[in-house]
């Protein structure tokens, strides 16, 4: 039924397992991570860059193809036996990181600031193999050496590119990943930045999951812990101001902390703000993991390339 | 907990840490950010599984509620939705289910056992203990006053008809058969679900 307040729902809902980053996945969290920044005064000129970041990558993966292109038919096999056809492990020495990044600082280069060209000029001079291990650093989730955390990201941000460039040549999108490994991106087996609600009517109250690296997004239960898949003692905690005053910062984000294995990962229910995307809303939020490294009970399981820290 | 070998790390994303974050080495300034935090406080929900009260479809709801549960203390029931989860329900409920909140908050909802005497128009407020003593009592007097073990033909029977039960809507299995046995073997007859009204 149509009515002018809305539809009724026509019959049960189905909800994608499974859902493949959109072309234009970059260029929306560009916008959305602009918007943060005029949002966000205390991090503004941070969300700024990786909001040009964004838009950068959003232009390397539509300017340059990838001198390494899989074969057509080389993801079957993964795909038919439930394995994540873009395995970060197995593909990490196939992808010409070199070209990926280059195309990326090119698009970045002029839009970058004073203070962060020496990085763009720094991982130019890089070689190949050195590059490699930063990227192996990246994709291991290591905190890597203090001298050459400031060039990761970049590292990272570039095989965010490559990996987007391989999901967007997948046939179809992989089953829901098994329960051994229902947490980890079934596409690329990195874990994931934080997850989301959806309100679509097609998936309306859903909860995805999304990979902190190619940013595929799968279905997890809601209410149950990402790590440990328990559901006792999940506590949702976010910021609140000490005072009344209204303040945008405390909005969105969700640290869902899980009191059976000690961690937590953000999440963002789309009913407070239709425009949140994990992985930028996640850097926005920063002030929510300082609060919660602060009072110590959790620790961080989402992974963001973006932002690397020690410990 | 069961140990699952998987690539999960756990992070410290602490105000110690961000020095030497890739934000600082990236020459953006963290202090801001962790000055910031000194404006806020954490506040915590819950989200509880449960299902709908009213009927026997059971439609899969999730039930948000503050308050400390360190102290095991749930004080407010603030957000009622249905659970895309649940096999049955998908997320959707109907205007009843929708509505739960305000059955949750409703000043006249019963929320202990309450008597009211023969001649009396007053509710009074009773113990569970006493409840239950005053159901057993009645349930025996009238199961000992009405009870018939055989018809006018002779056979057995071993019904009791004057009483009667209505069992809730949205049980599990395994309290839909102790409910069964229970009324089942006192003989009663009368017996329906809620499910039904």
């Amino acid at each position: 039924m149509n009515h002018a307040y809305g539809n009724a729902p026509t019959g049960i809902m189905h909800p994608s397992e499974v859902r493949l980053p959109a072309e234009d996945h970059f260029a929306r969290r560009a916008r959305r991570l602009q918007q943060l920044a005029e949002r966000h005064e205390p991090l503004g000129e941070f969300l700024g860059f990786m909001a040009r970041l964004a838009h950068a990558q959003q232009a390397a993966l539509e300017r340059a193809s990838s001198s390494w292109q899989p074969e057509p038919a080389a993801f079957d096999l993964a795909l038919e036996h439930g394995v994540p056809p873009l395995n970060i492990q197995a593909l990490q020495g196939d992808i010409d990181i070199q070209g990926e990044l280059e195309a990326l600082l090119d698009a970045l280069e002029l839009h970058a600031g004073e203070a962060q060209r020496p990085l763009l000029a720094a991982l130019r001079t890089r070689s190949e193999q050195s590059l490699r291990q930063l990227a192996g650093q990246v994709l291991a989730g290591e905190s890597g050496e203090a001298p050459t955390r400031g060039l990761m990201p970049l590292v990272g941000a570039a095989l965010q590119v490559a990996w987007h460039r391989l999901a967007h040549r997948l046939p179809q999108a992989p089953a829901r990943p098994s329960a051994e490994v229902r947490t980890l991106c079934p596409c690329c087996g990195s874990p994931p930045v934080a997850s989301l609600i959806e309100t679509d009517a097609s998936c309306s109250g859903v909860r995805y999951l999304q990979c902190s690296l190619c940013a595929t997004q799968w279905y997890l239960e809601r209410s149950i812990c990402s790590v440990c898949e328990q559901s006792g003692k999940l506590d949702y905690l976010s910021l609140t101001p000490n005072t009344d005053e209204e303040d945008d910062n405390a909005t969105v984000a969700q640290a869902e902390a899980c009191g059976d294995c000690g961690s937590y990962l953000k999440i963002f229910p789309r009913a407070l703000d239709a425009d949140v995307e994990p992985l930028a809303d996640d850097l926005a939020s920063l002030a929510l993991d300082l609060l919660l490294g602060e009072e110590g009970r959790y620790r961080r399981s989402g992974f963001n390339p973006l932002l690397i820290a020690e410990g | 907990m069961t140990l699952r070998v998987t690539r999960r790390q756990f992070f410290k994303l602490g105000a110690a840490g961000m020095a030497t974050s890739s934000l600082a080495m990236m020459g953006f300034s963290p202090e801001p950010a962790v000055a910031s935090i000194r404006h806020f406080k954490l506040t915590g929900a819950k989200i509880t599984r449960s299902n709908c009260t009213y009927c026997s479809v059971g439609c899969g709801v999730l039930l948000y509620s503050r308050g400390d549960a360190a102290i095991n203390n749930v004080d407010d029931i603030y957000h009622v939705e249905g659970d895309p989860d649940h096999p049955v329900s998908r997320g959707s409920l109907c205007p009843k289910g929708a509505g739960l909140l305000d059955y949750i908050r409703s000043e006249s909802r019963l929320r202990y056992p309450q008597v009211r005497e023969a001649g009396s128009d007053e509710w009074r407020r009773i113990t569970w203990d006493e409840a239950f003593e005053r159901i057993a009592r009645h349930m025996k007097d009238d199961r000992d006053a009405n009870f018939v073990d055989q018809n006018e033909a002779g056979d057995t029977v071993n019904r009791w008809t004057t009483t009667g039960m209505l069992a809730a809507s949205a049980s599990t299995n395994e309290t839909a058969y102790c409910t069964h046995k229970i009324a089942r073997s006192l003989g009663m007859v009368v017996f329906d679900n809620q499910a039904r009204v």
